[in-house]
């Protein structure tokens, strides 16, 4: 690679590339991450944990079919009290490791936050909006009343930054992210909830039924919600949702992000998602004459 | 994708273990394995135990899933995605095969003219796929002595001349597979390995059969005894359905 400066930083975490593993995918075991972020990936985000453990849905967790991909894992966690070791493990890479929680109200918040501090993450991701689990996410992250005391709430408790994770299952997301923007960056988007129905048993496939819909169906919802919030308000956003390109990756920070999250690439591209992406991105940098990360970000808004 | 199959036959192996056949034109290899889902019930990791055009899974009765599939009767349909992971090497000279418990079952496929065999038991009637063998090629042990050996695996491979050998495939349990490779860690032979963990999604996302960074369903399941002998993980520690850490008895 040439000439080109990926570094970018959102916030007070500075990150060596835009790009970060997202929150669910090959990240409960410590030594999973690890080999990530030494295969490429400047930051990763842990699967959500809750106060106590789970053994989430059991199998089919995914419906897949190229290039549609419906999981419902169904927050599967250890709980905060067993999670520290894995931390661990993840931070001997060296780079930021994002604590993502889940809870059912600010106090719950609140709690998981400062334990993930104490385990020496480098921001917590607030999970407003898991979409198939009851009583959690998207139930807690449509309501911009409940949002806001989470955020604020979990904003005045830690000293490490807090991102808040939304949904795009909302009706409109504005008053979502409205009621967020006290916190350090919004992660735009989570899944899109769908089903999917196997016509030969007709039987859903998902044991949960409904899942969330992830990869490269829903980029153009996640590029919408991520240019729709930078038109509107000024905050750092990292975007997520079906990047599986260097130029998918160059057309979220077009919309006006930070930083990007990978995530269901991984089941087409394997680990080695993170390389390639860097790769083309680089090799878009170059053909056409950007040399910062910086020169690109949120050029569509203008 | 999910395919749907009709069951030719179903094959009562053991007490506790079924095969079933069914014609499927997709190609796969040793050591792959299929995600077989049994609608309203759940979904497992199963190894094909036939890979030609007519393939096999073999199924041992352990959980609900499981139960419910050795129970398909011909004509019925099977469900199952895949396939999927690494396969074994082939290589042109002898092998070894060497299956503890139902481990024999994604051996099967590798089981030709120039194969010996290892097949291990609790007793005398759990031995899976011991007959495939010529007789002359098999090596039995059974926990409570009543075939061959009495002893576990590692027993049974002490009677072989292990560098005879071309290259040696071992599947089972992984405290079954920590003893082999225990016993055979400072020796020149070629081993691929095949690992068992608990697996949700088999398609390189979810973590839950991950071993050292490695994901079992994509990476593996088979792997070098090179790559085996660098993990930290292996024998030592796995992460229980939640996610959470437990260590091997």
């Amino acid at each position: 690679m040439s000439n080109s400066d990926y570094s970018t930083s959102v916030g007070s975490i500075n990150l060596s590339n835009p790009l970060i593993l997202a929150s669910g995918i090959l990240d409960e075991n410590g030594y999973t991450m690890k080999r990530i972020l030494t295969e490429g990936a400047a930051a990763a985000v842990t699967k959500s944990i809750g106060t106590d453990e789970r053994n989430g849905y059991k199998p089919p967790i995914v419906a897949v079919d190229d290039p549609i991909f419906i999981n419902a894992v169904g927050l599967p966690n250890p709980g905060i009290n067993n999670v520290g070791e894995e931390i661990k493990i993840a931070r001997e890479s060296g780079k930021p490791i994002i604590g993502s929680i889940f809870g059912k109200d600010e106090n719950e918040f609140i709690n998981l936050a400062g334990k993930m501090e104490d385990y020496g993450v480098s921001a917590v991701e607030l999970n407003l909006s898991c979409p198939h689990v009851k009583g959690f996410g998207s139930e807690i992250g449509g309501d911009p009343i409940l949002v806001k005391k989470i955020v604020n709430g979990v904003k005045g408790s830690i000293k490490i930054p807090v991102w808040a994770k939304l949904s795009p299952n909302v009706t409109n997301l504005l008053d979502i992210a409205n009621a967020a923007s006290d916190s350090d960056a919004l992660v735009l988007i989570n899944t899109v909830r769908g089903m999917k129905i196997d016509i030969y048993s007709g039987k859903p496939v998902l044991s949960n039924r409904v899942g969330g819909l992830s990869g490269s169906s829903i980029k153009p919802v996640g590029i919408r919600c991520v240019y729709e919030v930078k038109s509107n308000l000024d905050i750092p956003v990292i975007g997520v949702g079906g990047i599986e390109s260097g130029l998918d990756a160059v057309e979220y920070i077009m919309a006006g992000a930070t930083a990007v999250q990978i995530g269901t690439a991984i089941w087409k591209y394997g680990r080695a998602v993170f390389t390639k992406v860097l790769t083309e991105l680089n090799d878009f940098m170059d053909s056409e004459g950007y040399g910062k990360i910086e020169e690109l970000r949120g050029i569509a808004l203008k | 994708m999910i395919n749907s199959v009709r069951i030719l036959r179903n094959e009562i192996n053991t007490p506790t273990v079924n095969s079933l056949y069914f014609k499927w034109d997709s190609h796969a290899e040793p050591g792959q394995f299929v995600m077989v889902w049994v609608p309203g019930i759940s979904e497992i990791p199963m190894s094909l135990s036939l890979t030609g055009k007519e393939k096999c899974l073999t199924v041992k009765k352990y959980g609900d899933t499981s139960n419910a599939l050795s129970k398909v009767e011909p004509g019925e349909r099977i469900f199952f995605r895949g396939p999927y992971g690494k396969p074994f090497t082939r290589v042109k000279g002898k092998t070894l095969l060497v299956g503890g418990g139902s481990g024999m079952a994604s051996l099967r496929p590798l089981i030709d003219q120039k194969a010996s065999g290892v097949v291990a038991a609790r007793s005398s009637d759990e031995l899976l796929f011991k007959d495939l063998f010529a007789k002359d090629r098999i090596t039995v042990a059974t926990d409570d002595g009543s075939e061959g050996i009495k002893g576990n695996i590692v027993d049974a491979m002490r009677e072989i001349d292990l560098e005879a050998f071309e290259m040696i495939y071992v599947c089972g349990p992984e405290r079954m597979i920590k003893s082999i490779v225990d016993f055979v860690s400072n020796r020149n032979i070629n081993m691929e390995l095949s690992l068992e963990r608990n697996m949700k999604c088999g398609i390189g996302i979810c973590d839950s059969c991950s071993i050292d960074g490695f994901q079992l369903c994509t990476d593996g399941p088979t792997f070098k005894l090179s790559t085996v002998l660098t993990m930290k993980e292996f024998g030592r520690t796995k992460l229980a359905e939640s996610g959470k850490r437990i260590w091997f008895q």
